[in-house]
């Protein structure tokens, strides 16, 4: 990332005071938000996201898999993210390898609930085949494409709209298996089982920069943050996941504050997000 | 600098195409004639004579492009020239560049050209103004005029002998600029004028666009100015006395938007240009952030068209 000098940085610093940003938006304003959903045919479900320069593609894989033995009547689902080195140059080989933990560990505590699996947005249950022998797993990869900044809530917004996108094929069990053989199923190449996604929650990040909180933050601007919190609420404007970022201390109070500006802000996105997604699949 | 992604829909994206169908067909045709894609022949009257140089290559006999450009003859030399190629400095040339390294009597600085340019210490002029030779405590103090990241405005002196590229900044005009923001637009947008500085009267606005792409838009600073070098930087509080004032910072971020609009379409930049842009968005009323816009995106090509069209019709009609 190129740097920035002092008398650059001072004017992004009066920017965000005065609510008027190098761009032109105001504070609690995101970029132009585009979404194109089955970018990657081979995959069950993806969406690719761009938001102003941030590019990030999500896709969704599901195979068939056993699953665990502690919960035999709930399928699996990973997330897992990785940095392009088209990005930046320091994503090359293992450079990305801290920022792509942090995004995934984010994202998991957003989506994936306890760790037995309850609060998660996808019904696990709905992933199982055959009780304690057969279940569908589902492998939700996200790939940063190009980065000015905000890559967590392009990532959510990505990963909800290609489960939106995704289709897990029905499977027919054939039932004259022994208890003890592995099951006979028949995965159906017609027929598709949609995910409802109403309820996955979208991540709204708010960067503090001097005494003001922005929405949205370029590279440039996240150059200059104190502090960054990571708040991810669903329709219901419940808060389904929290995180903190940066150096800096925040008085509770702050953060109070932060999360009402997030449940207010992520409305409005949800509902963006929200039509995008019904006109991609009107134009399928 | 990164494309404008827009989701355009239907009308927007006929109007865009129309709009820019026509600035085709205005374009000289004469322009149309020597523009060459990946292996298109090239004319060429004597065959045996001439040199092929770069972007042209020998096939059964014929002389044909590699690149996709224009085709320039000097003498006998037949090259391609590429439109998006790197920024070719020229003596003379005002350009914007970034410190990134601070060396032996010399700073570093990046200029989106193959090498980095290098500003000697005794090209600048030092900050009490007297005409002096550069001692050994000047460089050691070299951090206190520029450091590294800072924004330069400086003027090509000339090429050394290892091709490198040196820059001086010894007159007022040129040097570190700061309160503004700097944007980056690909090189041959800027086509080389008489006047590179340009200080809106209006906006209370300093537009400097460097011919290496990297354009400036910032608060006016009066030249001249002999600022404290020595000064302490300013606590919080007072920092905050010190922003930009809100309506310059509303001009400042209008131009910005007008800059990457026209770059994102292709235009070459002029001052004119980019006024009458920023203009045009004051007058119909639209928000400094939607200039980002698909509207006014569409908007800005359809205008642009029409400008050349009245310009042509002009000058036939002045025949």
């Amino acid at each position: 990332m190129v740097g920035l000098s002092e008398g650059e940085k001072h004017f992004i610093r009066g920017g965000i005071a005065q609510d008027l940003r190098a761009d032109g938006r105001r504070r609690l304003q995101f970029r132009s938000v585009s979404v194109e959903t089955g970018v990657i045919p081979q995959a069950n479900g993806s969406a690719r996201v761009r938001l102003g320069a941030t590019e990030v593609i999500a896709s969704v894989k599901a195979e068939l898999g056993k699953p665990s033995i502690l919960h035999p009547d709930k399928g699996k689902v990973s997330i897992f993210v990785d940095c392009s080195p088209t990005a930046a140059p320091m994503f090359e080989g293992r450079g990305s390898e801290e920022l792509s933990t942090e995004l995934s560990v984010a994202l998991q505590r957003c989506l994936l609930g306890g760790k037995s699996g309850a609060g998660a947005v996808i019904d696990l249950s709905s992933l199982i085949v055959v009780d304690g022998k057969v279940c569908w797993d589902l492998y939700i990869d996200g790939l940063v494409i190009s980065s000015d900044g905000n890559l967590l809530d392009a990532l959510a917004s990505a990963i909800k709209v290609a489960l939106s996108d995704t289709g897990i094929p029905k499977v027919n069990v054939s039932l004259s298996a022994a208890t003890d053989e592995e099951p006979e199923v028949d995965v159906s190449d017609e027929e598709f089982v949609q995910f409802d996604t109403s309820s996955v929650p979208v991540i709204v990040t708010l960067t503090k920069v001097g005494k003001d909180y922005i929405v949205d933050a370029t590279s440039e601007e996240e150059s200059q943050m104190s502090s960054a919190v990571s708040v991810s609420v669903n329709r219901h404007g419940k808060i389904c996941g929290l995180t903190k970022r940066g150096g800096a201390g925040l008085d509770p109070s702050v953060i109070f504050d932060m999360i009402s500006v997030a449940k207010h802000v992520s409305q409005q996105f949800l509902s963006l997000l929200d039509s995008e997604i019904a006109s991609a699949e009107a134009a399928e | 600098m990164r494309d404008l992604q827009l989701s355009l829909n239907q009308t927007q994206r006929v109007r865009l195409e129309a709009a820019l169908h026509e600035l085709q067909s205005l374009a000289p045709a004469a322009a149309a004639a020597a523009a060459v894609t990946v292996a298109d022949t090239i004319p060429v009257n004597d065959e045996d004579n001439i040199l092929k140089g770069h972007g042209t290559s020998d096939q059964d006999g014929e002389v044909v492009a590699t690149l996709c450009g224009v085709v320039e003859r000097v003498n006998k030399l037949v090259y391609v020239r590429t439109l998006r190629a790197r920024y070719k400095p020229e003596v003379g040339d005002i350009i914007v560049g970034r410190v990134i390294e601070i060396a032996p009597k010399r700073w570093r600085l990046e200029i989106n050209f193959s090498q980095d340019a290098v500003l000697m210490l005794s090209s600048m002029s030092l900050p009490d103004g007297i005409q002096r030779r550069r001692t050994a405590v000047d460089e050691l103090n070299m951090r206190s005029i520029f450091e590294e990241n800072d924004v330069i405005c400086a003027e090509v002196r000339g090429f050394q002998h290892d091709g490198s590229l040196h820059l001086q900044a010894r007159s007022q005009k040129y040097g570190k600029l700061e309160r503004g923001q700097l944007l980056i637009v690909p090189a041959y947008l800027v086509k080389r004028r008489k006047q590179h500085f340009h200080h809106l009267e209006r906006y209370d606005v300093d537009l400097i666009l460097g011919c290496n792409g990297f354009i400036w838009v910032g608060e006016h600073v009066v030249v001249g100015e002999n600022t404290d070098k020595t000064e302490v930087k300013p606590a919080l509080s007072t920092e905050v006395e010190n922003f930009t004032p809100l309506e310059t910072r509303k001009h400042i971020c209008r131009l910005a938007n007008a800059v990457r609009v026209l770059s994102a379409l292709g235009f070459t930049l002029t001052v004119e240009l980019i006024i009458e842009t920023a203009e045009a968005s004051v007058s119909s009323n639209v928000e400094i952030n939607a200039m980002l816009g698909a509207e006014f995106y569409v908007h800005t090509a359809e205008a642009e068209a029409k400008r050349r069209a009245d310009l042509l019709r002009k000058k036939s009609g002045a025949r």
